[in-house]
Order: C-alpha cells, then sequence, then structure tokens
C-alpha cells in the first residue's frame, strides 16, 4: 500500500493530470464513436 | 541508440506472427490475445534477468511509480483500441499517419516536461527534430505503399480520423509516465511489471464493455484458440522490443528514443512484403514509395542517432531529476547513479528465489500448451527471407543486449 503523503505528491504533481486529462478524452473519444 | 533501433527490428517483428491470425476473429479478442501474451512475457523476462525480488525492491524504493506505470498501461491500451476504429473506418493508410504523430507529442513532452534538448544547441536540436518528422513522413510513404483505404471510408471519416489522433496523442503522452520513471532511477524491468497490469486490466474491462460482458468474450476466446499461440509469439517479440525501447527512453531520453524505436514500420513492412509477399503484384510504383519510404527513414533514423546530448543539456535533464527528488523524496545519489547506468540496487537483493523458476515454468508452459493447439493457416512464406530478417533481428537483440549489460547490467 502507498503512504497518504505519496499519494498526495502524486496528485499535487502538475505532470499526473495531463495524462489523467488524456486518458479520460481517449475514453469519452471511444466512447463516442463505438 | 542501439537500444532505440533494436526496438525498431523487434516492435516490427512482433507484426509477423500475427499475420498469420485468419479473419474472423474480433479485433478486441486479437487485442486481448496478444496483450496476454504480453503480460506473460513481460513477467516472465524481468524474472529470468533479475529476479522478482530485484523487481519488488525497486518497486518498493520508488513506490510512486506503481500508479505512474499503470495509467501509462491504460493509456497505452485506450490507444490500441482507438486504432481498431480509426483502421476500420478510414483505413491504415491515412490512419497510420495521424497516429504516428505520437512521436511529436512524446518530443512535445519531453521538452516541456523533462527539460530534453534543451541547452542542445541549434544543430543537435535540428537534427532530433528533423530525423523524428523524416521518421514519420518515411513512415507515411511506408504506410500508402502497404495498403488500401477501405471503400466505405466516406461514412465514419471523420470518427476514423478523430480516432487516429486521438491515439497518436494517447501514445505521445503514455511516454510522460516513460520518462518520470527513469528520471527516478528505476530499472526499466520492474517498471514494466506494473505497466502491463495497467494494459491488461484496461483491454480486458473494454473488451467487456465493448463485446457485451464476460459470457461473450470467454466464448469467443475458446473459439480463438487455434490462433491465440500467434498472438502470444507476437506479444513476446513485442515485449523484447518495448523493453528496448524502455532503456532507450531511460538514457537517451524521449526525445531521441520513441523516434528511432518508430523504426518498426520499416521492420513490418519488411516481414510483410519479403516473408508474406504481401505487395506482390502492386506494380513499380509500390515498390519504388517502399524504397523511398525506407530511405527516408533510415536517414531520419542516422541523423537522431549522431544527435548526441551535450553537457548543457545532460546538465538541464539534471534539473528534472532535482524535482523527482525533490517531490517523491528519493535518494539524490541513487539516482544520479542509476542515471549513469549504475545497478544501485543489486546490492540489495539476493538474486533469483525458487518462485521465479515456477513463474518461467509456467510461462513456458502456457506457450507449449498454446502450441500444441495452435493452427498454422496455409500462407505461402519465403524461408530464405525468414531466416535474413531473424538474424538481422537477433544481431540486434544481442548487441544491445551485450552493450547494456556491459555498461548497465541491466539497470
Amino acid at each position: 500500500m502507498l503512504r497518504i503523503s505519496t499519494y498526495k505528491a502524486i496528485l499535487s504533481d502538475s505532470h499526473f493530470w495531463v495524462p489523467v486529462v488524456v486518458l479520460v478524452i481517449g475514453i469519452l473519444l471511444l466512447a463516442l464513436i463505438r | 541508440m542501439v537500444s532505440g533501433l533494436a526496438a525498431g527490428a523487434w516492435l516490427g517483428a512482433a507484426e509477423a506472427p500475427t499475420k498469420l491470425v485468419t479473419l474472423g476473429i474480433s479485433p478486441f479478442l486479437i487485442s486481448l490475445g496478444m496483450v496476454a501474451g504480453v503480460f506473460v512475457a513481460r513477467w516472465t523476462v524481468p524474472t529470468l534477468m533479475k529476479g522478482t525480488g530485484y523487481v519488488f525492491v525497486d518497486l518498493r524504493s520508488k513506490a510512486h511509480l506503481i500508479v505512474w506505470g499503470v495509467l501509462g498501461g491504460a493509456l497505452w491500451a485506450v490507444a490500441n483500441t482507438l486504432t481498431v476504429f480509426a483502421i476500420r473506418d478510414v483505413g491504415l493508410s491515412i490512419a497510420f499517419p495521424l497516429w504516428n504523430v505520437n512521436c511529436l507529442v512524446g518530443i512535445f513532452w519531453g521538452w516541456f516536461f523533462f527539460r530534453e534538448l534543451r541547452g542542445a544547441g541549434k544543430k543537435e536540436q535540428a537534427k532530433v527534430l528533423g530525423g523524428a518528422v523524416a521518421i514519420a513522413g518515411g513512415a507515411v510513404l511506408l504506410a500508402y505503399a502497404s495498403s488500401v483505404a477501405p471503400a466505405s471510408v466516406s461514412s465514419h471519416a471523420s470518427a476514423g480520423i478523430l480516432a487516429a489522433l486521438g491515439a497518436g496523442l494517447l501514445w505521445g503522452t503514455m511516454y510522460i509516465p516513460y520518462r518520470k520513471a527513469y528520471l527516478s532511477g528505476m530499472n526499466p524491468l520492474s517498471f514494466v511489471t506494473v505497466f502491463t497490469v495497467g494494459e491488461l486490466g484496461t483491454v480486458a474491462a473494454l473488451a467487456l464493455v465493448f463485446r457485451g460482458g464476460l459470457q461473450p468474450v470467454l466464448h469467443e476466446l475458446v473459439k480463438a484458440r487455434p490462433a491465440l499461440f500467434w498472438l502470444f509469439l507476437g506479444g513476446f517479440c513485442w515485449v523484447l522490443g518495448d523493453l528496448f525501447q524502455q532503456y532507450a527512453a531511460k538514457y537517451i531520453g524521449i526525445g531521441r528514443g520513441i523516434p528511432l524505436s518508430n523504426t518498426n514500420q520499416v521492420w513490418g513492412l519488411a516481414w510483410g512484403v519479403l516473408v508474406f509477399g504481401e505487395l506482390a503484384g502492386r506494380g513499380a510504383a509500390a515498390e519504388t514509395t517502399v524504397i523511398a519510404g525506407s530511405l527516408v527513414m533510415i536517414l531520419g533514423a542516422v541523423s537522431i542517432s549522431s544527435a548526441v546530448a551535450p553537457a548543457a543539456e545532460q546538465a538541464s535533464w539534471g534539473e528534472a531529476v532535482e524535482r523527482e527528488c525533490a517531490r517523491y523524496q528519493l535518494d539524490r545519489d541513487q539516482v544520479f547513479r542509476a542515471q549513469s547506468g549504475e545497478d544501485v540496487m543489486a546490492a540489495r537483493t539476493r538474486g533469483w528465489r525458487w518462485w521465479d523458476a515456477l513463474i518461467v515454468a509456467m510461462a513456458v508452459s502456457i506457450f507449449a500448451w498454446l502450441a500444441l493447439g495452435a493452427q498454422r493457416p496455409v500462407i505461402a512464406v519465403d524461408a530464405g527471407w525468414i531466416a535474413a530478417l531473424l538474424a538481422g533481428t537477433l544481431i540486434l537483440l544481442l548487441a544491445g543486449g551485450v552493450l547494456l549489460w556491459k555498461r548497465t547490467r541491466f539497470s
């Protein structure tokens, strides 16, 4: 299990949100064109 | 650089076994079968090379990268599924060039987030950018030469183009987790074992959603049993290629490593044209396009290979490493030693354990069981070219493996 401080470091890392947003866009795109 | 080139050869070779899969299987099942093979191989190769003890010590010391690895695997899986739709709607010749922008997206993220190419000087930057554009351009030529757009292009064209562009964006962004791992000094062998959990989990979830639940998927898997060996074999070759790609991303960055491994297109086409005779009867124009595309791609690879990162750029990479160390409280000295190729985890692990042998035995048994039930469709192949291409890919495997062992001990 990861420590709470590790989760906090990940969630407050600006690098993290770019792939997350791109992943969400990809999933939405799949739902749209299927 | 050798790792990047070896990655291209093995990622291209991965296409050969999948060509033996006959039609009539859902693309989702083909993707699921291949990823299942990838999963087995991704656990076997690191176990063989370092042992699971090494992998888990490495993962525990940089636990935040477990989240990043799973995220990277999920990005790969969604992108791969998008390409299925793109090919269906606009054909490979249009879709491939669009998703091949992934290397330009990767270069951008490498520059923007990880300070790659900064301080490199205009000449080196031009070599990398020019090389990447040449590889992408060569791939466009090869895609046009090797495929024909389907007749139904107009009806779903916009959806197909969106899907291909989306795949390029996702695959290019997938390199953020890659680079994140290697700036933290992680061993690629450790990273891929969690990356593949994200891959398999997402592909399985997508197959369940798109194929109507567990029962239909299981039914289709049973039906696809004779083809599964070829998909697993393709997955195994793909893992070897991807491992080289990961080492390239670690030691030369994503800006240089990813375009080099994108030369897989020329290897994939070589297998298709020379072994399976895919261009037979397509005329001299197609052959000329293939030769031109291959030459452009090779020139691009040569250009990137000659763009060595100068001291100023390496200092810039150092700033990116400092950021990771500060944010995730990593041992700075250890991370910088790992960056230079030292195997810092070796002293903290006890080598192979009995369960490592069990994992390898299980993987071999799965391959043997699938091989027993495999059916090889009657497809004419050129044995001479198989031998020649195998020799080429094995030479790159050997050269890359020996160099990595000598300089990094596979760290």
